[in-house]
């Protein structure tokens, strides 16, 4: 798992549009998938760090908590209902939110499609 | 290079004791079909099926913005009111708008927010309307997320209930119309969206008044995406099961947004509903 989100972290390097829609955005944001904590440190935009936890000591903007298999169906090329979107995981209860969830609001569209970078870099994995 | 036999004009009327100047658009001829937009959005989400001539060849297609949205204007004072759609005031305005245009018995045809006024009117008002199509319509939906969110000084409002929304488009949704449903929400006015979840997220009527339609007189047919996670086909169920004679479609590949987002994937089933809208009390008890 760690590697889709090093993907990401690359792909957002090359995605100018991303980097414009999160310009303002530098924050902590702890992903936590079956327990085991992903923390990905945001500066302007970009992904400056991608550090596997577990850590008390890394304060966090807000957390997304889910399960390994639910994230893969999330970063499926076409997911299933429920499934396609982070706040469909958290409505059929296979996700939850937790942490400055406005924060995360006001850069909704960013974090969304930071995230869906996965299905990229899945499909490359794979 | 191609024009659209899609027709706009302005109406005015008077909602609530004040003048509303209203923008509609229409094409097609026969059978008046009066299309209501979702929260947040406007007419512009029914072009697809007003430019369709398959529909327009039997159906005149009218679509407006509801004052506040699109091309219509808040009313003179606006800039001292909060807006907050109630059900009495969006009741108002549809019915002013058929008087105002002259319609004879329209088919009522509304989504989201949309299809719940046009429960609410198939409840209340059958008898100025030959039918009724429900799209992503429920009873109730309680908010699954902060309203106050989408009006705020230090952020833009129309970004983040775009985003928002977003999760009710479905992946097989074309990305062009995709982000064409979404940037109608980035233009919606400052609280305006927040002021059509304030009616759809807390006014709870609708539920008492499901048993008070009759089918028999008036035809229901409600049509739910799997991928709308706002209005669930579980929640579009639960509302048909409380209207004696209701049908129901689910659309596999849809969100909440259908007739905008995947114009094509939606077209047979908007079909399918007008096919339903068996006309006047002849037609009584064909609806289940």
């Amino acid at each position: 798992m760690i590697d889709i989100f090093r993907g990401i972290q690359r792909d957002l390097d090359g995605a100018a549009h991303l980097q414009r829609l999160g310009r303002l955005f530098s924050e902590t944001v702890l992903i936590e998938v079956d327990g085991r904590e992903v923390y990905l440190t945001f500066d302007k935009g970009r992904i400056e760090a991608v550090v596997e936890g577990p850590s008390r000591k890394t304060p966090w903007r807000f957390a997304l908590r889910t399960d390994a298999e639910a994230l893969g169906k999330f970063w499926e090329p076409i997911p299933a209902p429920g499934f396609h979107d982070i706040f469909g995981l958290v409505k059929i209860g296979r996700a939850r939110i937790d942490g400055d969830i406005l924060t995360l609001v006001k850069n909704l569209r960013f974090f969304k499609d930071v995230l869906a970078l996965g299905r990229q870099t899945k499909e490359v994995a794979a | 290079m191609s024009i659209e036999p899609i027709t706009g004009r302005y109406l005015t009327v008077t909602i609530g004791g004040t003048p509303h100047r209203i923008y509609f658009e229409e094409a097609g001829q026969s059978r008046p079909v009066l299309c209501l937009h979702t929260a947040g959005a406007d007419t512009r989400q029914w072009r697809h099926l007003m430019n369709d001539a398959s529909v327009t060849a039997t159906h005149r297609l009218i679509a407006f913005d509801m004052p506040w949205h699109g091309k219509s204007l808040p009313p003179e004072g606006f800039e001292t009111e909060e807006y907050l759609l109630t059900t009495e005031a969006y009741i108002e305005t549809v019915l002013a708008v058929i008087d105002g245009l002259a319609l004879d018995r329209p088919i009522l045809a509304g989504c989201s927010m949309g299809g719940r006024i046009a429960l609410q009117l198939a409840a209340l008002h059958a008898d100025r309307f030959s039918g009724f199509i429900a799209i992503e319509a429920s009873d109730f939906q309680p908010a699954w997320y902060d309203i106050d969110w989408f009006h705020r000084p230090d952020a833009h409002g129309g970004e983040m209930g775009a985003a928002l929304v977003s999760a009710n488009i479905s992946p097989f949704a074309p990305l062009v119309e995709r982000w064409n449903t979404l940037w109608m929400f980035m233009q919606s006015g400052p609280g305006v969206f927040r002021g059509d979840l304030s009616f759809y997220t807390r006014d709870d009527s609708l539920i008492g008044r499901l048993a008070m339609i009759d089918t028999t007189k008036t035809p229901v047919h409600l049509i739910v995406g799997a991928y709308d996670l706002t209005c669930t086909p579980e929640d579009a169920a639960r509302t048909a099961r409380a209207i004696p004679g209701a049908t129901l479609s689910v659309m596999d590949e849809l969100g909440h947004f259908p007739m905008s987002e995947h114009p094509q994937g939606f077209r047979p089933f908007f079909l399918d509903g007008l096919a339903k809208m068996a006309r006047g009390t002849d037609q009584a008890g064909q609806a289940a």
